[in-house]
């Protein structure tokens, strides 16, 4: 390992630069969700055409409020729901604009020790970036269950994304148990939306409580 | 899904951290176990030397019926060697274990600021934690009289299952034994070369001895007109509050209310001081303990006697 001055020149600044950039764009493709009241969640650019992901704890009325990074606010529909997963969709009518979708990155090639970088609304405050590592992926049959993150995350994290240290979108940040953060893969949101399609005829809204 | 999405920045060393770290985790946890020996879920420990694992001793809530679960998913006996609960280690045996024993770092390598990770293994899979050394000292002295090298803070997360697994350096290193049994709650490092020191001690005897006078004692202060005519250094002295019946204190004829001030030559005015003056090396040697018994001084000869051994782990901790 280099020490001292090199070490600083050539590690640690560009990665404050990296870590900035990483956040700057995780950050366009971020979205506020509110639903009344004065609680917010965050929510993923998921299509350029306006299609947002989110937890179902966060969308849980029939209409929702999406505020994109730059200040265009729209009035969202929830098209989907599903309190098992905790997942939602909100979809926003955003004519011929084309939003910054996130890039979708894969929760099966994470290690334990992997950087995660997750973006969001903790507390209200918007765009905020947190640092951590991957403490475990915890498996099941066929993937990933959960991601569980060393990863300092408050309300309003919930809905918006975790991401690899390209920028990439590995999951959904959802809860917060024992300190950990914890995200719903993208693998989960990708059957989630496979499944939505099909019942998209047929969505229900209950006022269900946060998973 | 479609459309073009955001092109993710290019990462280049905020990747070779990841990696960097993902690498260290995945060698260093090669050699931490899941240890099974609580009701509750599994604790942490190292694969320290051939067949030996390193635990906190807080984390053994039984002495029987140990098992441990290697990296490899195979399940082996341990037997218990033996434990010092003074610096809340524990030694146990195993007869095969077919994973790596830890690669240590330099203790140079400790230094605030430095870049560690905490591994932990509750149950099959390695767990990890980010974060920095936040604080190093000098030799200090456990609650119940260990004597720790250094004094290692981290800021570190810790979650359950932690205690007993290592604190590796970026370069999947050990650094040291992790714990929050030493502290209420906060998260310490024990440094490899004092587990390596308690180590030897319980593979050779099986026990950390101590010294041991078999007395309770509470801090006072004595009335000043006293330690004027006595002329003592402070005045605080050590007021005996209970006494083990048949203990090397209530046999040298210790009461109930004496406040010592002195063991040998050294001034006690906190318990911690006396413990200091316990050390294994003064298991049954007579000392002469200066006493103020009824407001007048008097002295008493004891012979230090050896600290009785904990069995089991305690409930608290992670």
């Amino acid at each position: 390992m280099t020490s001292g001055l090199s070490a600083t020149s050539a590690t640690t600044e560009p990665l404050g630069r990296e870590l900035a950039d990483l956040a700057s764009v995780l950050r366009q493709s971020t979205v506020e969700v509110r639903t009344g009241g004065t609680a917010s969640g965050s929510g993923i650019i998921w299509t350029t055409n306006g299609l947002i992901v989110t937890n179902a704890h966060v969308a849980r009325t029939e209409r929702a409020a999406i505020i994109l990074w730059d200040g265009r606010t729209f009035d969202g529909e929830v098209t989907a729901r599903d309190p098992r997963r905790d997942l939602a969709t909100i979809a926003i009518d955003v004519g011929s604009a084309i939003l910054p979708a996130a890039a979708i990155g894969h929760p099966t090639d994470l290690r334990t020790g992997d950087v995660v970088v997750a973006l969001g609304n903790p507390l209200g405050i918007a765009g905020a970036l947190a640092l951590g590592v991957v403490h475990v992926v915890e498996q099941r049959r066929g993937g990933p269950r959960w991601i569980r993150a060393d990863i300092r995350l408050a309300p309003g994290n919930s809905g918006g994304p975790l991401a690899d240290a390209h920028g990439r979108v590995v999951g959904v940040n959802t809860l917060i148990a024992n300190g950990l953060g914890v995200a719903v893969p993208v693998t989960t949101v990708a059957r989630f939306l496979g499944d939505a399609e099909v019942e998209r005829a047929n969505v229900k809204y209950r006022g269900d409580r946060a998973a | 899904m479609a459309g073009p999405t955001t092109p993710a920045p290019t990462a280049g060393v905020l990747e070779s951290l990841s990696n960097d770290l993902a690498g260290a985790v995945d060698r260093a946890g090669q050699s931490v176990v899941a240890i099974h020996a609580r009701r509750r879920i599994p604790a942490s420990g190292i694969h320290w030397r051939p067949g030996i694992i390193v635990a906190a001793h807080h984390t053994i809530q039984r002495d029987e019926e140990i098992t441990v679960s290697l990296a490899d998913g195979s399940s082996v006996a341990a037997t218990l060697v033996g434990r010092d609960p003074t610096t809340d280690l524990a030694v146990l045996k195993v007869d095969e274990a077919k994973v790596p024993v830890a690669s240590f770092a330099e203790s140079s390598g400790l230094r605030v600021g430095a870049l560690v990770l905490a591994l932990g293994r509750p149950g099959s899979a390695i767990t990890a934690s980010l974060g920095v050394v936040s604080a190093i000292g000098g030799e200090w002295r456990t609650w119940h009289g260990g004597t720790i090298d250094r004094f290692v803070r981290l800021d570190v997360s810790i979650y359950d299952g932690f205690s007993g697994g290592p604190l590796i350096d970026a370069g999947g290193r050990v650094l040291g034994l992790n714990t929050s049994g030493l502290s209420r709650g906060a998260a310490l490092a024990i440094p490899a070369e004092t587990v390596n020191r308690v180590v030897d001690q319980l593979l050779k005897s099986g026990r950390v001895a101590r010294g041991y006078l078999g007395l309770g004692m509470q801090a006072v202060r004595l009335p000043a007109a006293l330690v004027e005519r006595l002329q003592m250094p402070n005045d605080i002295g050590l007021m005996v509050v209970s006494a083990e019946p048949g203990g090397p204190g209530d046999r040298a004829g210790i009461l109930i209310g004496d406040v010592l001030i002195a063991v040998g030559d050294t001034p006690v005015s906190d318990p911690a001081e006396l413990l200091a003056f316990l050390g294994g090396d003064q298991i049954g040697k007579p000392v002469t303990a200066k006493l103020i018994r009824a407001g007048e001084p008097t002295t008493v000869a004891i012979t230090v006697g050896e600290r009785p051994q904990q069995s089991r782990g305690s409930r608290r901790g992670r």
